[in-house]
């Protein structure tokens, strides 16, 4: 059942945390095994090689921002959960405003502001994105009104007359 | 009527058989030694490798991050005593070295987990089952791997580890292995 697929929330953090580093290190590393590939001198066998060492120094990096942006995003979601007692898209909003601001903190407000903006308005795509697919999904399900029915409409207008 | 308070079984039971036939059964019918699961279609009865991947995967980052973090305090504290550094900058520097330290142990034992788990996941699905062969190939698999730029005889040992320590996971915990033995 897709609903119990996710773990509670508490449990949610770690899973959150370990999803968003894996999606880091995959991601990262195919980036940086092309940048790589590219800033490398010519010459396929020091080109693969280029490739390999940036992927080992930058991939872990990239991993572990996403998964610090992961984790302090799910913290702030259960939270919201917590506090407002409730799931819907806001928590998702407001969690993303708050991550962005929190990792901008070493920066100052004004830094502070701008991140959580971005990071806000983000996250309202991607849940609008979800609601939009999920609405065009639960088109099929939708039940035939009695009155499209074609036999239905000549009756209708038969009995008009 | 002398058989009206006996139920089908023969037994007497008094005045509740009358109040409802559904109350008329025979108790060994009931399990109770064992839980009793309904399992949803094409559910198996362990939690796949899939599945705990990410968990594992988040603690060992977060395990990481504690560890390298509190490593990186302790040194930073010393070294900036050592220095000599006051105030704001003692504050800093602190926690440059505890964030560095966090952010690289973490990284590190979150790209041993990564290998772990995709290996384990890629075994189980081109063997079809998953057993604990799975969890001690991929252990020396992830060894292997992990050390495989520094050179053949460190990328040996580093598989002998993997190796060892899944081997030394699967005796501790594996029941089929116990079973084995007893």
């Amino acid at each position: 059942m897709e609903e119990y697929s996710r773990e509670p929330c508490p449990w949610r953090i770690v899973d959150d945390c370990g999803g968003a580093f894996t999606m880091g290190v995959v991601g990262g590393g195919v980036f940086q095994a092309i940048k790589g590939f590219r800033n490398a001198p010519s010459g396929i066998q020091r080109r693969l090689l280029g490739s390999l060492v940036t992927v080992k120094d930058r991939a872990p990096i990239v991993g572990g921002n996403f998964a610090v942006w992961g984790g302090v995003f799910s913290t702030f979601d259960c939270t919201l959960v917590y506090l407002r007692k409730k799931e819907d898209p806001w928590n998702s909003i407001m969690s993303g405003a708050a991550t962005g601001a929190v990792l901008a903190a070493r920066n100052g407000i004004p830094a502070m502001a701008g991140n959580a903006l971005v990071g806000g308005v983000l996250l309202a795509l991607i849940e609008g994105a979800q609601i939009l697919i999920s609405k065009i999904g639960s088109e099929q399900f939708k039940p035939a009104s009695p009155m499209d029915l074609d036999y239905v409409k000549g009756f209708a207008e038969g009995s008009q007359q | 009527n002398d058989y009206d308070n006996v139920s089908a079984y023969g037994t007497t039971r008094g005045r509740a058989s009358t109040l409802s036939p559904y109350l008329n059964f025979d108790p060994s019918y009931l399990d109770t030694q064992q839980p009793e699961f309904i399992f949803p279609e094409g559910a198996s009865r362990q939690r796949g490798r899939f599945e705990l991947a990410f968990s594992q995967i988040g603690a060992s980052v977060m395990g990481g991050a504690t560890i390298g973090g509190a490593t990186g305090l302790y040194n930073g504290i010393r070294q900036t005593a050592l220095a000599g550094h006051t105030g704001k900058l003692r504050m800093t520097q602190v926690l440059n070295y505890t964030m560095k330290q966090g952010a690289n142990v973490a990284s590190s034992l979150g790209v041993i987990a990564v290998m772990y788990s995709g290996t384990g996941v890629l075994l189980s699905l081109a063997r079809g089952s998953d057993d604990e062969v799975n969890t001690v190939a991929s252990g020396a698999i992830t060894g292997l791997l992990y050390k495989s730029s520094a050179g053949l005889k460190t990328c040996l040992k580093g598989g002998a580890v993997g190796l060892a320590l899944t081997s030394a996971y699967c005796a501790y915990t594996s029941d089929r292995i116990r079973n084995f033995f007893k």
